[in-house]
């Protein structure tokens, strides 16, 4: 089994992952859809690491990606919840008050 | 006595701090301006006479000059010299001009004080006098051609204001605008020539003129005209039309006769001390030039026809004013011939001479009309028709009037036989050098013979034979003798005498005035200005120069500088000659006179029926009242006056004036066009419509949506990563 498997499941899901962005007006779907596509990007660094030569750079660097995701999941539903108690709604396009 | 500006000015400064006082300050109060006006003549006389006797008997020397000056003001920028020097010149001439002119116009304010006591108008005739005087004294004073043109403006102001005195009497205003006017003539032509000058040397200063001279730097020649004049001839003829038109000679003598519409003193203020004398003290002072600029012989011809023709109709005037204003203009004319001929000392002396005896005279003649006044107009008369046999009423002015008539008839013991018969002399000097100057020695001498008879013409009608209007002469008042009348006309009566003037007459051992000269104090006091003396001299502003050389002996050389002691022997008998020979011209006019007038062997209406043609004429005055006032101002004048008013309103305004609003409305259009079109709709609606197009882009794009923002960033980079097919 070669590596385009491994491709082909990550390139899904990294598609999925920015269609979830671009079409959904829910500010958590949009978070989720970015947890698609970091995710997509981690399995793309296991696959080409398992492939290519046998470091484990890929490995640590899939670490990385799942450790910040994990940061930046905690960030952004912080951000969502003050925009909550502010809006009452947590719909993107009322973000709308940099926009003057 | 040491001199300054502050101790030579106030002569001047003095009758003008009266003018300013009485014009201004004083005017209601006419006594008291009357006062101030006859003080601040008197003080200057005193200075004067200072002056003249410091001269005279300390500075024995006519090359003696005093020259103060002080830079008026200066607009030089770098090398560019522009700067104006004010200052005084004080030699021997203008000391012996001083006290005439102070002397003269003290009498003359002394005799107003009694001429104009009645007159409403008593104080303003003062403020006039004052300012005359001053006006003359700053002119004898000047160092140079600027300020004398100053004050000989002055001067022409004065006596427009002083003919036009009784402005109510029909004709005074014309004869005060006539006087202006061709006075102004010759002004022209004098500013002219001080330009002329000014452009050439830098400065008009009488000491620059002469230096320029006498390096002979006033030959190069002036383009006029196309023709190539020397400079000096130029600028000498110009001044000399100032001259001319000042001192009423040919053919500017029109203004003179008619300037008797003024108050009787005023006309002797003006004939004697100040307005004619100024015209032949500016030429005697600029002597040198015309004699460099070779205009003698021009100015000899003008000053012989002048004492010819103004004598001629001297003869048929019947006003005994006007009679005496066209001896003045003959007298002027002598001057004139005097300066043409080289006879410089002279010249001056009969200037000196002629202002004495012509204020007496006129002083005389007001004299005569006052006490005459017509019974049923009250109005005075002047007419000698109508006068006679006075002399038993008016004994004192009789005597002052026959005393002048014997000087200006140039009988000897007199002034004038002295000062007229030397210019007469030297006339005849002249034409045995030269057959030019024939003809002027012989209008001179024809004018001599003239003189006395209109003269003693005068005397008899008025103060001998029957009285004429026998009304008019039983209301005529008695003289009675009074300082302000009588004295003036007394003073100046004894100061015809010769002897004053010429210790020759008289005999040297009977009257020694004058010890260190000899002979003749006047000819070793002023003499032709010895040019090769100003050679070295370097301008110093602010400085005073003073001639140290002077001598302190008489260097009086009887022998006019010929060497040969045949040809001065040959000079003094030509000059005996005319001595003899005018003389007995004189006594031949008197004696016509005599004959016509008192015991009327001849008579004069068969003289006026047998040439009854130039009685007209000389009646006409040679009908140049005509020629100026019918020809030259109607016919040539008011034409051109009506073809530059056609210029001016047909061409001018027609087209300039109003072709300027044609253009403007065109621009104007044009101007509207452009703001329309470019300004607004382009500039103002076009970038708001610009500013609004951008707006509509950037909202579409800057939507805050940050989806769209994504999507368009994932866009870029698809198409970006598309474009560039990275190798994979």
């Amino acid at each position: 089994m070669g590596i385009i498997p491994y491709i082909v499941v990550s390139s899904i899901l990294f598609i999925c992952g920015i269609i979830v962005m671009i079409a959904r007006k829910n500010i958590i779907a949009i978070l989720l859809g970015i947890e698609l596509v970091l995710n997509a990007a981690a399995l793309n660094f296991v696959a080409f690491t398992k492939f290519n030569n046998m470091n484990i750079d890929g490995h640590v660097f899939a670490l990385f990606i799942i450790l910040v995701a994990a940061a930046e999941a905690a960030v952004g539903l912080a951000i969502v919840i003050r925009f909550f108690q502010v809006r009452e709604s947590i719909h993107i396009d009322s973000a709308t008050q940099l926009q003057s | 006595m040491e001199y300054s500006i502050s101790t030579i000015l106030p002569i001047m400064l003095l009758p003008f701090f009266a003018f300013v006082l009485n014009a201004f300050i004083v005017k209601k109060f006419t006594k008291t301006a009357v006062a101030i006006s006859c003080v601040a003549i008197f003080i200057p006389f005193i200075m004067a006479m200072r002056i003249f006797i410091d001269f005279v008997f300390n500075k024995y020397s006519s090359d003696y000059y005093i020259h103060k000056t002080f830079t008026w003001f200066d607009l030089s920028a770098g090398a560019q010299i522009f700067k104006v020097q004010m200052g005084i010149y004080l030699d021997n001439m203008s000391a012996v001009m001083l006290l005439m002119v102070t002397g003269v116009a003290f009498l003359i304010h002394l005799f107003s004080t009694y001429y104009m006591h009645d007159d409403p108008r008593y104080g303003r005739f003062f403020v006039y006098l004052s300012l005359f005087t001053s006006a003359m004294l700053g002119l004898v004073l000047s160092d140079n051609l600027f300020s004398v043109f100053i004050f000989w403006e002055l001067m022409g102001f004065c006596s427009y204001s002083l003919i036009g005195f009784y402005y109510e009497k029909e004709g005074a205003g014309n004869a005060s605008l006539k006087a202006f006017m061709t006075t102004r003539v010759g002004d022209v032509f004098f500013l002219l020539g001080i330009v002329a000058l000014w452009t050439t040397i830098g400065s008009v200063s009488y000491v620059e003129i002469y230096k320029a001279i006498a390096e002979s730097s006033l030959s190069s020649p002036v383009i006029l005209f196309g023709l190539g004049i020397p400079l000096a001839t130029f600028a000498g003829f110009c001044i000399f039309m100032g001259t001319i038109g000042k001192s009423a000679q040919f053919p500017l003598q029109v203004w003179l006769p008619d300037a008797m519409f003024g108050p009787t003193p005023c006309s002797a203020l003006i004939h004697a001390a100040t307005m004619v004398a100024a015209g032949v003290y500016l030429s005697l002072r600029m002597y040198p030039l015309m004699d460099a600029g070779g205009l003698l012989e021009f100015i000899a011809y003008i000053g012989g026809i002048t004492a010819l023709g103004a004598a001629t109709i001297a003869l048929v005037q019947t006003d005994i004013k006007a009679v005496l204003a066209y001896s003045t203009i003959s007298q002027l004319g002598y001057m004139v011939l005097g300066i043409g001929v080289g006879a410089y000392s002279a010249s001056l002396m009969h200037l000196i001479t002629h202002a004495v005896f012509k204020a007496c005279l006129f002083l005389s003649a007001g004299s005569v009309i006052h006490a005459l006044h017509d019974h049923h107009t009250h109005a005075p008369v002047q007419e000698m028709p109508r006068m006679g046999g006075l002399r038993k009423k008016l004994p004192y002015t009789f005597i002052a009037m026959l005393f002048c008539t014997l000087a200006i008839s140039g009988i000897p013991l007199f002034s004038a036989f002295v000062s007229k018969d030397r210019i007469l002399g030297d006339a005849l000097v002249m034409a045995a050098h030269s057959p030019i100057y024939i003809v002027p020695a012989i209008l001179g001498f024809c004018g001599a013979f003239l003189t006395p008879f209109y003269m003693f013409r005068m005397i008899f009608l008025t103060f001998y034979g029957e009285p004429r209007d026998q009304e008019l002469y039983k209301h005529a008042h008695d003289e009675h003798f009074s300082y302000n009348r009588n004295l003036p006309l007394l003073i100046l009566a004894v100061f015809t005498l010769g002897f004053w003037y010429s210790g020759s007459l008289t005999g040297q051992g009977i009257v020694k005035v004058f010890p260190e000269s000899k002979y003749e104090w006047f000819q070793v006091l002023v003499e032709k200005p010895v040019l090769n003396k100003f050679l070295g001299r370097t301008a110093t502003p602010l400085e005073v120069s003073e001639s140290k050389e002077f001598i302190e002996h008489s260097h009086y050389d009887p022998n006019h500088g010929i060497a040969s002691e045949e040809e001065a022997h040959h000079v003094h008998l030509i000059h005996r000659f005319g001595a003899a020979a005018s003389f007995l011209i004189a006594l031949c006019g008197i004696l016509l006179a005599y004959s016509m007038y008192i015991t009327r062997k001849f008579s004069p209406e068969w003289w006026t029926t047998t040439f009854a043609q130039w009685t007209k004429a000389l009646k006409n005055r040679y009908y140049f009242d005509h020629l100026y006032i019918d020809i030259l101002i109607q016919k040539l004048l008011h034409p051109f006056n009506n073809l530059l008013a056609w210029i001016d309103m047909g061409f001018y305004d027609r087209y300039a004036v109003d072709g300027w609003e044609r253009v403007l409305a065109l621009s104007y259009s044009v101007a509207r066009w452009f703001d329309n079109i470019v300004i607004d709709s382009v500039l103002v609606d076009g970038s708001g419509i610009s500013v609004r197009f951008f707006n509509i882009v950037l909202r579409t794009i800057q939507n805050g949506k940050i989806q769209f923002y994504f999507l368009v960033l994932l866009f870029v980079l698809a198409s970006y990563v598309l474009a560039f097919k990275p190798v994979i």
